[in-house]
């Protein structure tokens, strides 16, 4: 990458950072108390009323929301990303991928920050750290593989059907539920559970937890299905970026 | 003479109508043709909707032709644009920063010229500030201090000679003639007649999307003047 690229995505991504931080009252406390509004809207939902969760679903469902969020943002944000930005597209000569790239790049250190705090709650609540922590990094490369492969995927095509964006919602919301992030995937009937359990989703948030809580070491092969998987995704997000770039500037803002 | 820097054959570019299924498509250039070369000032003249700023649009390497050859020596072409990337919750320094990376200039290329762009856009202290809270001459002020900064091979210009207050307009109109005579190639679209008489020195006429003629300044002018009193043809 050239170096002026470079430049470009780390400033861009300050910005981005700092102008989130500037566009509320409270700034940069929304990191945390938005997370943390949703899991105690999940938790009273799940374990307080309908008592469905169990012994250990609290981190359980820290666990499984951080991750599953920072998915989300990075295929939502960085999906709209090329859409949003259709108006500086048309007027400079700029790599279309820079865009959805900056947005995953934030969420990304917002998520690292997120994921510090739920650290050190898991350890008070008595999970405490384990050799197998050294597998994080592998597994959250895959994850940041995926979702970056998607994000690319729809903000490949949202720019040319902004439609999408309404349908990509709900349907994260169904892969959401489908992925084992608010309630075990064990209580789901046989047949089923064997279909959800190919979603990369459910592997990547499997293998977090067993870290995180079981001091387990990853599936790996399971892992490295999913890792290729998300090469592959990717690889076609990108490619259809690049098809669909000389497009873009044609578009109407 | 040296080859063309640039040289476009019959080129056409056309866009979807509109955003349905099925639309069809039209063609806002259609037939261009031109070369420029290295030092050249060319002016680009034509009647609203002539596709003047298209035509500019492809020299930036923005929009490629759907039909008909375009040929680029390894240069930089940069549209003057003003407050590109400009996000107004950030301040005046650091939108400065993020619109001169987005024309091309390395980060402390910029850092070095904060100085030269704060004194420019004569902003003051608000150059700490949010731009959100600057009034629209403020904005244009510091987007035009940040775009002279660009240092491409080959400037293209469509009409932002002039941003700004009457005094304003002048320094900007100032600093901009004083860098198409350094001895840059300049692309200029301007309905200014004396504007482009002042500062071209070859002249493209644009008429339906076709260029109709090229050539040294005055012979095209005369020919467009020509055409403006007895027009030939419909159109």
């Amino acid at each position: 990458m050239p170096q002026h690229l470079f430049e470009l995505i780390l400033f861009s991504t300050y910005a981005e950072l700092r102008a989130e931080r500037s566009r509320s009252y409270l700034g940069l406390i929304w990191w945390i108390a938005e997370p943390a509004m949703m899991m105690a809207a999940f938790w009273l939902v799940f374990d307080v009323i309908l008592k469905t969760g169990g012994p250990g679903y609290l981190p359980f469902l820290l666990v499984g929301l951080t991750v599953w969020q920072w998915m989300k943002s990075c295929i939502t944000h960085g999906g709209h990303a090329i859409w949003t930005n259709l108006g500086l597209i048309r007027q400079a000569r700029l790599p279309v991928l820079v865009f959805p790239f900056v947005q995953m790049l934030a969420d990304t250190i917002k998520f690292l920050f997120i994921f510090a705090l739920l650290l050190v709650i898991l350890w008070v609540i008595g999970y405490p750290p384990s050799l197998s922590y050294l597998a994080l990094p592998i597994v959250f490369a895959v994850t940041l593989l995926f979702a970056a492969g998607v994000g690319f995927l729809v903000a490949a095509v949202v720019p040319l059907i902004p439609d999408l964006r309404f349908v990509i919602e709900q349907v994260l919301t169904v892969v959401m539920f489908l992925s084992g992030v608010v309630f075990a995937l064990d209580s789901v009937p046989s047949p089923l559970r064997e279909v959800i359990a190919l979603n990369p989703v459910a592997t990547l948030l499997d293998a977090t937890r067993g870290i995180l809580m079981h001091a387990q070491w990853p599936d790996w092969p399971a892992l490295l299905k999913v890792c290729i998987i998300s090469a592959i995704v990717f690889a076609i997000g990108i490619g259809v970026v690049r098809q669909l770039a000389p497009r873009y500037p044609k578009l109407a803002v | 003479m040296s080859a063309p820097l640039i040289e476009l054959e019959h080129v056409g570019v056309a866009f979807s109508a509109q955003r349905r299924v099925g639309s069809g498509k039209f063609w806002a250039l259609e037939d261009v043709s031109l070369s420029l070369r290295q030092g050249e000032r060319l002016g680009v003249i034509g009647r609203n909707g002539a596709g003047k700023s298209t035509l500019l649009r492809v020299l930036a390497g923005i929009l490629r032709p759907d039909r008909g050859q375009m040929r680029r020596d390894r240069v930089s072409c940069q549209l003057l644009s003003l407050a590109l990337g400009f996000t107004p919750y950030l301040s005046g320094r650091d939108n400065a920063i993020l619109s001169g990376l987005m024309i091309g200039l390395r980060q402390r290329e910029i850092i070095a010229r904060l100085p030269a762009i704060k004194e420019f856009s004569e902003l003051g202290d608000f150059f700490e500030q949010p731009i959100a809270s600057y009034s629209s001459g403020m904005v244009m002020r510091l987007g035009f201090s940040v775009a002279i900064q660009a240092e491409p091979d080959v400037l293209l210009i469509d009409e932002v000679l002039a941003v700004g207050d009457a005094e304003f307009q002048e320094k900007s109109g100032a600093a901009l003639r004083e860098r198409m005579r350094q001895g840059h190639t300049v692309v200029l679209v301007s309905h200014d007649e004396t504007q482009v008489s002042a500062l071209c020195d070859r002249l493209l006429w644009v008429e339906h999307g076709r260029s109709v003629r090229e050539g040294p300044r005055d012979e095209v002018f005369a020919a467009y003047h020509d055409e403006l009193v007895h027009p030939e043809g419909g159109a």
